[in-house]
């Protein structure tokens, strides 16, 4: 029971004190000034002539800075409070924006306090006019910007990092490009110089040849020329050197120059393939070894026609396309690939090329490539193609079977190299001779 | 090309009036100057413009290479002069447009009749080895940037009601917002550094035709010195302090800014 | 298309055997280079490489085919091509292969 009693009155004394005390509270706010608020608000105010010089400033402000107040009202203006770079902002852009607007909001400055350190505000400035519009003053309010600063900095710097970053990016990928155009340009000519830039005029001879890089990335190793010889004779050959790239082209080279050179010393074409077999050999005797396959031969003009002596080492057979309409193979049987074997053997083929005869000489880039129907094509194919054009002259034999390079699209993974050499029918002949 | 289209050129006043072009600094745009206009209309023909990167002027003509010299603001001011085919000009250029208007008037001299440099500097960096004050250092001027940029953030967002919802300023319309706030923070950094990183004091020699230096007793980006200087370099130049704290004396004193132009513009030549 | 070549070492009467399954091209061919080099060799025996599962073979398979022959010559061993596939076979034979290298079971 005392105790029922003594909660009572501790409850009663209670009441009133909790009662006293919202009262006092009350007041105090009641008493809280318009000029208290202004000293303490939680923002910093000021107050200058249209010129900057300030006139009044609270003491949240003089606080954050460390002046006291005689230190500023009347001796600095407010561009003096700010950092070096805000005052050329200010001057730039703030001061010309309020001056043209009367007001400003928002803006991001820095202050520089008394003992140096900086301080990020947010700003924004009013300009009072009197009754007339005439301006007055300037009134500013100055926010505590230093968390939303170091917030925005963590933005910029995210965003100058990722402007970075895409600009390496841009920059790399352009330097990639430049330099792969650089290099296809340096592939093309290179190409260029393994392939006789155009084919000379052969009387009595038609001419014609084509070349299908598989890449324009990468040099390929198929070759061929066709070039004159002693005598009234010509001399030709077309070959494919194993891989690609710039060790193919540089084999290729080697074996283009040591053709032609053979066959100035000899027309023999079986001598020819042996010497580029010996160039091959001591050239790449080592752990890389380098070979090719080829065919080579000789052009006599006669009076029936063009007599043809060949030589093939491991190479995919000369096609001749006949005036009557068929096509044979012409096989060097025994023929070795040329380079790498210690023993290599190379055969010889002769055939007369009559009037409306043509020969096709070509690289396993035809006879490999992946039909559009799923297998590859082959040389029964190519034998069937060539039997249905025939007969054809080179021009059109060249043209035709371009075609047929372009119907694989994709399924052509290789170069392809081809030439074809042909005798103008008769009545061209005739023709010409009327 | 089109320059009148492209620096958003504007031409008052009446057309056989003398011609006064006026050109702005950086930060603003031909703006700036509307509190003059009205003064100066009445006797000369008046060509306001925006260098390419500024105000309403037209983006896509903006490239980094051009508009990193002075020359490159300089080619703006030929191209409108060579379009509009304006001679006897009265360049008035404020702040940077001084030392722009120093570069054109050297290279199309017959264009030019009178040079106005409100508030120039021919070098904002100090060079302690010739005991110049320019009144700022490098680093300063690194400063400026990361004011720039700082603003960039918030800047069209808290900028654009403010000025769109002015009822007291209804010249201020939508267009004035767009220009004046919108300043592609790029192409403002790029004036800035061209601006603040320019020395044009060797340039001044070359003047030859009739100057005015129109300085502020107050002012924070041209100090005096530069003044001075500027005063000094060029012969037969005019000084003339106007009584007005700031940068800008043609918004913090357009009556003595504009008379004294029209002073200088339309004394005899 | 799958460029890919799986090799199955082991062994018979004669010696070593290695037995190819898939396309022995450009992308394929040093692991043929790899696998002859791995397999020990000794003078009489025979290596043999079955290329009954070899579908297609580009002249980088056949440099690497003449590079396993030299290093067999080269042990005093010898190799056998075993079970060609037509397809291939043709290609040898083109390139005279077919009278360097030994084929069997044809």
């Amino acid at each position: 029971m005392c105790g029922t009693a003594d909660g009572e009155h501790e409850r009663e004394t209670g009441h009133d004190s909790v009662e006293e005390a919202e009262r006092a509270q009350f007041s105090a706010l009641l008493e809280d000034s318009a000029e208290d608020l202004y000293e303490h608000a939680p923002c910093g105010y000021l107050s200058t002539m249209l010129d900057g010089q300030i006139a009044k400033v609270n003491t949240t402000l003089l606080d954050w800075l460390g002046y006291t107040r005689d230190q500023l009202v009347g001796r600095r203006r407010f561009a003096d409070l700010l950092t070096v770079g805000g005052k050329l902002y200010h001057e730039t852009h703030f001061a010309p924006l309020l001056a043209m607007q009367g007001h400003l909001s928002g803006i991001a400055l820095e202050l520089r306090a008394a003992d140096g350190s900086r301080l990020p505000v947010l700003v924004t400035s009013t300009v009072k006019t009197g009754s007339d519009g005439q301006p007055l003053l300037i009134r500013t309010t100055l926010f505590d910007a230093r968390d939303r600063r170091a917030y925005e900095q963590e933005l910029l710097r995210a965003r100058k990092s990722a402007e970075q970053a895409q600009s390496q990016a841009e920059t790399a990928h352009q330097e990639a490009e430049t330099e792969r155009a650089r290099l296809q340009q340096v592939v093309a000519i290179l190409q260029k110089s393994l392939l006789p830039p155009q084919l000379p005029q052969v009387p009595g001879l038609d001419a014609a040849s084509y070349y299908h890089p598989a890449s324009v990335d990468e040099i390929g190793g198929d070759f061929y020329d066709l070039f004159a010889l002693a005598g009234g004779r010509w001399g030709f050959f077309l070959g494919d050197v194993c891989g690609k790239g710039p060790e193919a082209a540089s084999a290729t080279s080697l074996i283009r120059y040591t053709l032609r050179a053979a066959f100035l010393a000899d027309s023999d074409p079986v001598q020819a393939l042996a010497t580029v077999h010996a160039a091959l050999h001591e050239r790449y005797a080592g752990e890389d070894p380098r070979y090719c396959t080829a065919i080579a031969g000789t052009l006599t003009p006669r009076p029936d026609g063009i007599a043809v002596t060949l030589a093939g080492g491991g190479h995919p057979s000369a096609l001749l396309l006949r005036a009557d309409g068929t096509a044979e193979f012409l096989p060097t049987p025994g023929g070795t690939l040329v380079g790498i074997l210690p023993r290599p053997h190379f055969s010889t083929a002769h055939t007369l090329l009559g009037p409306g005869d043509t020969m096709l000489l070509y690289t396993d880039g035809l006879t490999e490539a992946r039909t559009q129907a799923g297998p590859r094509y082959s040389e029964e194919d190519l034998h069937t193609f060539a039997a249905a054009l025939a007969p054809a002259g080179a021009a059109a034999t060249i043209n035709a079977l371009q075609g047929l390079l372009e119907s694989f699209g994709a399924g052509l993974d290789d170069d392809t190299a081809l030439l074809a050499l042909g005798v103008p029918a008769a009545n061209t002949i005739e023709g010409a001779a009327g | 090309m089109d320059a009148v289209s492209r620096n958003n050129v504007k031409v008052t006043g009446p057309v056989d009036g003398p011609v006064v072009m006026l050109a702005h600094g950086f930060g603003c745009d031909q703006n700036m100057w509307r509190l003059v206009v009205p003064q100066l209309v009445e006797h000369f023909r008046v060509v306001l413009f925006d260098y390419v990167g500024s105000g309403n002027a037209d983006p896509s003509a903006w490239n980094r290479e051009r508009y990193s010299s002075l020359e490159g603001y300089a080619d703006d001011v030929l191209e409108i002069c060579d379009q509009l085919d304006l001679t006897d000009v009265v360049f008035v250029g404020h702040s940077v447009s001084a030392m722009v208007g120093v570069l054109a008037a050297a290279r199309r001299p017959h264009r030019f009749a009178k040079l106005i440099m409100v508030a120039p500097s021919p070098c904002y960096i100090d060079d302690p080895a010739t005991g110049y004050t320019g009144g700022f250092t490098a680093g300063d001027i690194d400063e400026l940037l990361e004011s720039l940029d700082s603003n960039y953030l918030g800047w069209s967002g808290a900028m654009a009601p403010v000025i769109m919802g002015n009822p007291d300023r209804p010249e201020l319309g939508q267009e004035l917002t767009n220009s004046f706030c919108a300043t592609d923070p790029v192409m403002a950094s790029v004036f800035a550094h061209t601006t603040f990183h320019s020395d044009s004091r060797a340039d001044l020699a070359s003047v030859a035709v009739p100057t005015l230096v129109l300085e502020c007793s107050q002012d924070v980006i041209a100090p005096r010195e530069a003044g001075a200087f500027v005063h000094a370099a060029i012969p037969g130049s005019r000084l003339v302090t106007l009584d007005a704290t700031g940068h800008c004396p043609q918004l913090s004193a357009p009556q003595a800014t504009g008379t004294a132009i029209m002073e200088f513009a339309g004394a005899a030549r | 298309m799958t460029p890919e070549l799986t090799i199955n070492a082991g062994h018979n009467a004669t010696g070593p055997v290695l037995a190819l399954v898939g396309d022995l091209d450009h992308a394929t061919a040093p692991q043929l280079r790899t696998a002859v080099t791995d397999t020990a060799l000794t003078p009489g025996q025979i290596l043999t490489l079955d290329l009954s599962a070899v579908a297609f073979c580009d002249s980088s398979g056949i440099t690497a085919l003449i590079a396993a022959h030299r290093r067999a010559l080269a042990q005093e061993a010898d190799l056998v091509l075993a079970d060609v596939p037509a397809r291939v076979l043709r290609i040898l034979r083109i390139l005279g292969l077919d009278q360097v290298l030994r084929l069997a079971g044809q």
